[in-house]
């Protein structure tokens, strides 16, 4: 847990990288989490809980996790949850402002600064009463790949997946059924960098919860009447490192897209069009990642 | 036709309340709960014009009743079938709606105004059930009812067990329990194709509009964003607000319908409508599909954004789609 103020010297400890910080600094100097993050974690006397939720590059993160937050406080499903600070609804508000208006969001900067922070306060409706404090950043997709390429380029996300208890791949099944490889190479890249910093020892398979979601399903249908066959079949080398390193494997198809357009114009950009709305497979990984935690 | 087709009253065998128990469904479509439970096959009558009647071609008993006229018992059974469709159809008077022309719906956004004649809609969406009548038929195999360009495709209009049928049903059966929900994992052309069948159409999607937004012509001049008002209601109609997560029979919300009776005009499924999609974006650049698209309105169980089930929200799926939240329902001219 972050350690709480010392009053001889006004500093506090980021619970992510461990950077000893003034305290009344915004940003983390060490890592740029949100400083209200950590006040947060010290206010509540525990030590929040991690959950990732990484993928390539234009996979839909942002998108996902806007939708999943915005859901937990519509209270979809078995949960209610509560945000913990204004700068925990600004990811949800971003997502949802823009696939209203029909639009996708902007895509998440390169610089940790600039990434939303989501604490949220989970619990089940039914059955425990207890809470959860959830951290769920949206990190750059290609700050991601940068660091999973070149270890320690992002000190930020090694932290972070450090810390991480587990965690949702965002795999494009669309781009998978449309016959490219890129899916499957880079979940295999991120994979390994997972098993890296998960596996405590190397014999040992990891035992972290891993969901493995199967986003922009809508373009294959198949899709949701079997991940699992889906990922076999479409992303054998994911399934294969899945089978052999990692225990506690899932999968999960997701898309919140109901039909996409195309926006044509004579400049010959093609801007896609959400042109409505229909989450679907969203709350389903996330149930699951709590329920194994 | 000389139909009474008009009235407030709300129709329907079954007044469903929001809150019955949904049948739970999978993100597919199917029931979770338990193994599929097939719908038995009906036995057809021997005579072809009881046999029209037992498949609930109500509109070609009544638009080609001429074919009868010589036979009492024909006459009799056009009669039962005119008598059908005043219970099943209600009567959507002469107005005007004003489309917007870009994926904004907002005041002040540019729109176009179509006049709408007076026509027929049906008070609900077709059901599994009367759709299990067009797959029994061997329709899928009936050239005749497909359009040419189509034909080539028809193989791939199959379930999810390779038969003939709708996306989410096996061995060509509905799940009978699923027998009063509406018929979804349907394409434009199967729409099209059963609407031909039973002798009547899809609405356009100016027709559409006309029937949730019920702008007829009076001095009121009323506009509504939705059936029952404007201010949207998670009781009268079955969107993700509602919290239902899966389709509701048809007759579900009944005191979400128009004024005329029609049942679910917003929520439950999105419907396919005779229409293409053509909008642009706030830029002025036209919207396109991977394929032709077709205007789907009124918003679906799974619909997030409250604002995109309304009466004039516009947005279109391609014409082959055959997704797991969009049926349809027919329309006839007056």
């Amino acid at each position: 847990m972050a350690s709480a103020p010392s009053a001889q010297t006004s500093t506090i400890d980021c619970l992510i990288c461990g950077t000893q910080n003034p305290y009344e600094a915004l940003l983390c100097g060490g890592c740029s989490a949100p400083m209200a993050l950590i006040h947060e974690s010290v206010a509540q006397q525990r030590e929040p809980r991690i959950i990732s939720i990484v993928g390539e590059s234009n996979v839909g993160k942002t998108v996902y996790l806007g939708f999943l937050l915005d859901m937990l406080t519509r209270r979809a499903g078995d949960f209610d949850a509560v945000p913990k600070g204004a700068y925990s609804v600004n990811l949800q508000q971003n997502v949802i402002t823009h696939l209203s208006a029909r639009v996708f969001p902007p895509k998440t900067p390169m610089e940790p600064d600039q990434w939303y922070w989501a604490y949220y306060q989970v619990c089940r409706k039914s059955g425990s009463d207890a809470w959860v404090d959830l951290v769920m950043p949206d990190m750059a997709g290609e700050a991601l790949s940068t660091e999973v390429e070149v270890p320690q380029t992002f000190s930020v996300i090694r932290n972070l997946l450090g810390k991480t208890e587990a965690a949702i791949v965002l795999v494009d099944a669309a781009l998978a059924s449309a016959g490219s490889s890129r899916p499957d190479f880079f979940a295999l890249k991120l994979m390994t960098y997972l098993d890296d910093m998960f596996a405590k020892r190397r014999r040992q398979r990891v035992k972290h919860p891993i969901a493995v979601v199967l986003c922009k399903a809508d373009y294959c249908p198949q899709c949701f009447d079997d991940p699992r066959g889906f990922a076999r079949t479409n992303l054998n080398r994911l399934w294969n490192i899945c089978e052999n390193r990692f225990e506690n494997v899932a999968f999960f198809a997701s898309s919140v897209v109901g039909s996409l357009g195309f926006a044509t114009g004579a400049d010959e950009n093609v801007v896609p069009v959400p042109l409505h709305g229909a989450p679907r497979g969203v709350l389903e990984p996330f149930q699951w990642i709590l329920d194994q935690m | 036709m000389a139909l009474k087709l008009f009235t407030r009253k709300a129709r329907g065998a079954i007044a469903m309340l929001p809150g019955r128990p949904a049948v739970r469904t999978s993100p597919s479509g199917r029931p979770v709960s338990g193994e599929y439970q097939p719908a038995e096959r009906q036995a057809l009558e021997a005579e072809p014009v009881q046999r029209l009647y037992q498949q609930h071609r109500f509109g070609v008993l009544v638009t080609e009743r001429h074919r009868w006229a010589e036979d009492e018992e024909g006459r009799n059974v056009c009669g039962l079938a005119e008598r059908r469709l005043e219970e099943e159809m209600a009567l959507v008077p002469a107005g005007s709606v004003s489309m917007p022309t870009t994926l904004e719906d907002l005041p002040g956004s540019p729109e176009i105004d179509v006049e709408v004649g007076p026509f027929l809609l049906a008070i609900h969406t077709v059901t599994n059930e009367c759709y299990q009548q067009f797959v029994d038929a061997g329709c899928y195999d009936e050239l005749a009812l497909w359009p040419e360009a189509i034909w080539p495709h028809l193989i791939e209009l199959h379930d999810l067990t390779g038969t003939p049928g709708p996306r989410y049903w096996m061995d060509s059966r509905h799940d009978q329990r699923l027998a009063d929900h509406p018929v979804v994992g349907v394409s434009w052309y199967e729409a099209v194709a059963y609407a031909k069948w039973v002798g009547l159409r899809l609405p356009t999607e100016a027709e559409w509009q006309m029937a949730a937004s019920w702008r007829i012509k009076s001095e009121a001049d009323v506009f509504r964003r939705l059936p029952w008002g404007d201010a949207m209601d998670y009781q009268r109609c079955n969107v993700w607000g509602t919290g239902r997560g899966a389709v509701a029979p048809v007759n579900a919300f009944p005191s979400g319908a128009a004024p005329n009776g029609v049942q679910q005009l917003i929520g439950n499924v999105w419907e396919w409508t005779a229409s293409d999609f053509e909008v642009s974006d706030a830029k002025g650049r036209v919207v396109i599909g991977e394929m032709p698209m077709r205007s789907v309105r009124g918003g679906a169980y799974d619909t997030y954004f409250d604002t995109q089930a309304t009466a004039s929200f516009r947005t279109g799926q391609i014409l082959l789609a055959r997704a797991h939240n969009t049926g349809f329902r027919c329309a006839l001219n007056v």
